[in-house]
């Protein structure tokens, strides 16, 4: 089967203004008169993808980024103000806390409701109940009205329902987190097992090992734009660099600058990059080359350092430390270059570091900065890779 | 709409039904005991105290005669207030699974009618028991006018259900409306007795042919379809289609405005 479960083609979802009742009733007028509103807030704006089936895909992005909006757009709960949806196979969501149930209803109830919601037939359902309320595991508590569920409850009894109709396409909105150790194990086996069996899976998630183990696919959005799009691996990397790298920003804003006087950088730069922001795959060389000032026709001593994104410091060394001299242009300016060979930094995101000092090596008077990333296909864990060998026995 | 969600309807009503019976203890009972109640306030004010009668040339007891149009007119508005109500009630499932949202108004609409058919039966059945003169021969016929009754009610229900999502307003106002269209039918009076000029505008009341047409059906031995009951057909069915178009148009978005 190589045709498509899911096509999203210049998909976008705007919010109408509906607080003032004046706003409300201009844009009931023009769903009346017209079928669609104008003006509004943009949650979601030109998605485009596909999943074929077996081609599991993760959505990740901050907080409002406008996942969940896009999965109620794609399960058909809002309608999209913009662009096309098609959709085929058996779909089945479980949508962020509730999965659809009537608070004032039974479990039991709402288990038959909610699984003919989602095309169970009734004998099927009588079939697999008791499967159900096994993988449910909430024992008597099934025949209390749903608001008195804790919320891992409801996620248990909404995730049974869902285990039991085995759609084409599984979508899941960030549930899982809710429930306890042994409960996310047991659905976390249930969709590998559910991806053997050539099930496909659409899900948001935060956490980005889990997107790394179930899915091939990611999407990164960000302010409702696809940021990045394509394998999980170069995805969620970037994704994960992007947010040490905003938390180093507001770590570093909290404490100021020294500000560039004397001695200076004018420029850093990692060479044999194109456009963007740098990316170097494990294992190539990282090349920096920089220019620096003098005032007093002394040669600075640069310090040059490679720091995580989130602010860990990984390795420094000075141009004084090794004695190499930098070359000389006019007017008090110097040039210079380092290389790092076979880079054995983890995938993830970087930056690299020049320092101004004076000539004696004593005191850093200007600071500049490159942010990269490294690329790679790598679940290893920590900052660089060490030479290792495995004994067996 | 496909025919798998139509037959979930069943049992969408189903479970509306059992709700409103499991809510009070003694559910079964306020079904009947209710009506009943509203009957005997009616009947004794305006049977007892305003002596109102029945039309000329009828024997049978004014309460007979109030509870033979009281029913169905019970059945209708109470539908069309549950099923104005039944999208925002809704509101939970319908942010979280996609399906026809109509199924909703429909379901709750129907449950409504469901129990009141039941009560109407029982009713039915008493005042033949007590010495009212019921002519059953025209029960299939009034059968038919109030299946043309629950049409009637599902248009406007769509209607109004759609409009409540929007129009918030809606829900304080509507119960109004219904009392005032209430006391405007002929319910509680026999047309015949309205001055002359309000007299022309009754049949610009859809309500006043419906009840008009179910006490010709158990009172007068009306049994064969005529020219009358197609207009109501047909104004059913413009309804209803009315109804389903508005609510197309505006259940795409509901979520947006819930």
């Amino acid at each position: 089967m190589s045709d498509t479960l899911l096509r999203l083609e210049g998909v976008a979802k705007t919010y109408p203004h509906t607080v003032k009742s004046g706003q409300r009733m201009r844009a009931f007028w023009q769903i009346l008169t017209t079928g669609r509103y104008t003006g509004g807030t943009s949650i979601v704006r030109d998605i485009n993808f596909e999943i074929r089936p077996g081609q599991s895909m993760g959505i990740i992005g901050a907080n409002g980024a406008g996942k969940s909006t896009l999965l109620k757009v794609i399960t058909g709960v809002l309608a999209p103000s913009g662009g096309r949806i098609t959709r085929q196979g058996t779909t089945a969501a479980l949508l962020e806390l509730g999965a659809g149930f009537d608070p004032e209803y039974t479990g039991l109830e709402n288990l038959h409701m909610n699984a003919a919601f989602l095309g169970l037939s009734r004998q099927r359902i009588a079939e697999k109940l008791d499967d159900i309320l096994a993988f449910a595991d909430i024992g008597k508590s099934i025949h209390d009205p749903v608001k008195h569920y804790s919320s891992g409850m409801v996620v248990r009894l909404g995730f049974a329902v869902v285990a039991s109709v085995r759609p084409d396409l599984l979508i899941t909105d960030e549930v899982l987190a809710v429930g306890d150790e042994s409960f996310q194990k047991k659905c976390i086996r249930w969709i590998e097992n559910y991806l053997e069996q050539g099930g496909t899976l659409l899900m948001v998630s935060h956490n980005m090992y889990q997107v790394q183990k179930l899915c091939q696919q990611a999407l990164w959005l960000e302010g409702g734009r696809a940021r990045a799009q394509g394998d999980v691996f170069d995805v969620t990397q970037s994704y994960l660099a992007w947010h040490e790298r905003r938390s180093a920003e507001d770590a570093s804003r909290s404490q100021g600058h020294a500000s560039a006087s004397l001695y200076g950088v004018d420029a850093l730069r990692i060479e044999n990059s194109g456009a963007g922001e740098p990316q170097i795959a494990m294992g190539d060389d990282l090349n920096v080359s920089f220019r620096l000032r003098s005032p007093d026709g002394r040669c600075p001593v640069i310090l040059m350092g490679i720091i995580r994104a989130d602010g860990t410091p990984v390795y420094g060394v000075a141009n004084d430390h090794d004695e190499v001299v930098l070359t000389s242009l006019s007017d008090g300016k110097y040039r210079g270059g380092i290389s790092f060979p076979a880079l054995s930094l983890l995938p993830g995101g970087y930056v690299v570091r020049g320092h101004a000092m004076d000539p004696e090596g004593l005191r850093v008077h200007d600071t500049a900065e490159v942010s990269f990333t490294v690329t790679g296909r790598s679940r290893e864990l920590g900052l660089v890779r060490l030479e290792h060998r495995w004994r067996q026995g | 709409m496909s025919s798998y969600w139509w037959s979930l309807l069943p049992d969408l009503t189903r479970r509306e039904i059992r709700n409103r019976l499991i809510n009070s203890s003694s559910g079964w009972l306020w079904l009947i005991v209710t009506p009943l109640m509203l009957l005997a306030v009616y009947g004794f004010v305006f049977g007892v105290i305003f002596r109102a009668r029945v039309p000329e040339g009828l024997e049978v007891p004014f309460v007979a005669w109030l509870a033979v149009a009281l029913w169905p007119w019970l059945a209708f508005s109470e539908s069309l207030l549950k099923g104005s109500q039944s999208i925002l009630q809704h509101s939970a499932l319908i942010s979280k699974v996609a399906m026809p949202r109509e199924l909703l108004v429909l379901s709750s609409q129907s449950a409504v009618f469901v129990l009141h058919l039941i009560g109407y039966a029982v009713v039915l059945v008493a005042i033949q028991l007590l010495g009212g003169d019921l002519t059953w021969y025209g029960l299939p016929y009034v059968l038919l006018v109030m299946a043309t009754l629950y049409i009637f009610a599902l248009g406007l229900g769509l209607m109004l259900s759609a409009l409540q999502v929007f129009v918030r307003d809606l829900e304080q106002i509507l119960p109004t409306l219904i009392m005032f269209w209430f006391f405007m039918t002929p319910i509680l009076y026999a047309p015949q007795l309205l001055p002359e000029g309000m007299a022309r505008w009754l049949r610009y009341n859809p309500m006043a042919w419906w009840m008009e047409e179910i006490r010709a059906g158990l009172f007068l031995g009306k049994w064969l379809p005529d020219l009358t009951f197609l207009i109501i057909l047909a104004g059913a069915l413009l309804t209803l289609w009315l109804g389903a178009r508005l609510f197309r148009r505006l259940s795409p978005n509901f979520e947006d405005f819930l």
